[in-house]
């Protein structure tokens, strides 16, 4: 059986709060988080940086529950694609999205919908709960992006909160689950503190309320996101290719902390 | 001790297949508060998972009957018992539940089972080795 993931946890910056929120994915039964940086190019001053050093916020990652391992933490980049402008941007700046592990995008229009679908070297298509569905989701990009390997996340933070939100979530997800029939669904949390992460058996039951089958609804928060981390792995590397070098000295943890390179150059390049 | 009259047949072996042979899911929840310390009755307990349910599926949901078996006010966890059609609702309620009087609180739903004596070990907290 795949393990479970969850794999959206949103970077809030603060190193005591993350790793309260990390611990508590590890107690539920979580064995793999994604820490996402979201960025938003409608706003100033956001560029694609270098993600966090995942040994310099956790130096001894916490037991998963039930498991004796200890979790695993990805890094995940998060693009708000609100203009064609923003995938040009994410395309030149390749050397700033490899060292994620997950690049995800989450469209505004349909326009860009399709494009992300089709075309973009991606790994995930974000819909988000926190408003109504700018656009309408058709078949024919969805049957594309299935037949590529990119999955769709939906989340649930929102709907935990407010009331309307939870309607939103709701009806965003069962206007995907029309189109793509719980195929390449993954659920995760976009949460911002411990309370709001809920047990993988929780999430798997609240797939229900999609009209996801049982089945699906627990491939949702295992199967798939395990699907998704590999089809970012060969993304990193070559596709289908994965080249790794092992090392035998006592430097592996310098590996993790990666040196933090010049400036985006991503103005230029529009 | 066999009686006169009564046929002598021995030991009598039958064989009984049941399929969903339990009306009732029984849910053992824990809930958990920002700041730990926490007290609660067992009455606003129950209270705040009829508002759950109300906040979910509406008045249909609140009638739903769900039973508090056992309500421990140290640990904040308790027992329920459902109709098994209505697991899956009240499963979803109490996992958006959010809030008791402003105050932030999450259900951990521990374990699900159509047995109750399932419920008196956890085997995903045993200690591998």
């Amino acid at each position: 059986m795949a393990c479970f993931a969850d794999l959206n946890i949103v970077n809030v910056g603060d190193r005591k709060r993350m790793q309260t929120i990390i611990e508590t994915a590890a107690h539920l039964g979580y064995s793999t988080v994604a820490i996402n940086h979201v960025v938003d190019f409608q706003q100033k001053g956001q560029e694609i940086t270098n993600p966090v050093s995942i040994a310099e916020l956790f130096p001894s990652p916490p037991i998963v529950q039930g498991k004796s391992k200890p979790i695993k933490i990805v890094t995940r980049l998060t693009l708000i694609a609100s203009d064609v402008s923003h995938y040009n941007q994410l395309r030149t700046a390749y050397p700033q999205t490899m060292p994620y592990d997950i690049i995800a995008v989450e469209p505004k229009t349909e326009k860009l919908f399709h494009v992300a679908c089709m075309t973009l070297d991606i790994d995930l298509i974000c819909i988000q709960g926190t408003a109504k569905l700018p656009f309408r989701i058709t078949r024919p990009p969805v049957n594309g992006a299935i037949a590529r390997g990119i999955y769709f996340e939906l989340t649930y933070f929102p709907a935990i909160n407010d009331y309307t939100l939870r309607r939103y979530t709701i009806s965003n997800g069962i206007c995907l689950m029309n189109v793509c029939k719980g195929k390449n669904i993954i659920v995760s949390s976009a949460t911002e503190e411990f309370l709001g992460l809920r047990g993988p058996y929780d999430i798997s039951n609240f797939g229900m309320l999609f009209g996801l089958s049982e089945g699906d609804a627990k491939a949702a928060v295992s199967t798939n996101c395990r699907a998704v981390l590999l089809h970012g792995e060969t993304r990193k590397t070559a596709l289908g290719v994965i080249y790794t070098a092992r090392k035998v000295t006592a430097t592996e943890e310098k590996d993790e902390g990666r040196p933090r390179s010049k400036k985006a150059k991503t103005e230029n390049n529009q | 001790m066999i009686r006169s009259g009564e046929e002598q047949t021995g030991a009598v072996y039958e064989r009984r297949v049941c399929k969903n042979a339990s009306d009732y899911q029984y849910m053992k929840v824990g809930l958990e508060f920002e700041a730990p310390g926490f007290r609660l009755n067992d009455a606003s307990f129950k209270q705040m998972i009829v508002s759950a349910l109300r906040g979910l599926h509406g008045e249909i949901g609140a009638a739903l009957p769900v039973d508090v078996l056992k309500f421990e006010e140290q640990s904040l966890t308790a027992i329920l018992r459902v109709r098994g059609s209505d697991l899956v609702k009240l499963w979803s309620a109490l996992t958006l539940s959010a809030f008791y009087k402003d105050k932030k609180c999450a259900f951990r739903v521990i374990q699900v089972s159509p047995f109750l004596l399932a419920l008196s070990g956890n085997s995903r907290e045993f200690l591998l080795i």
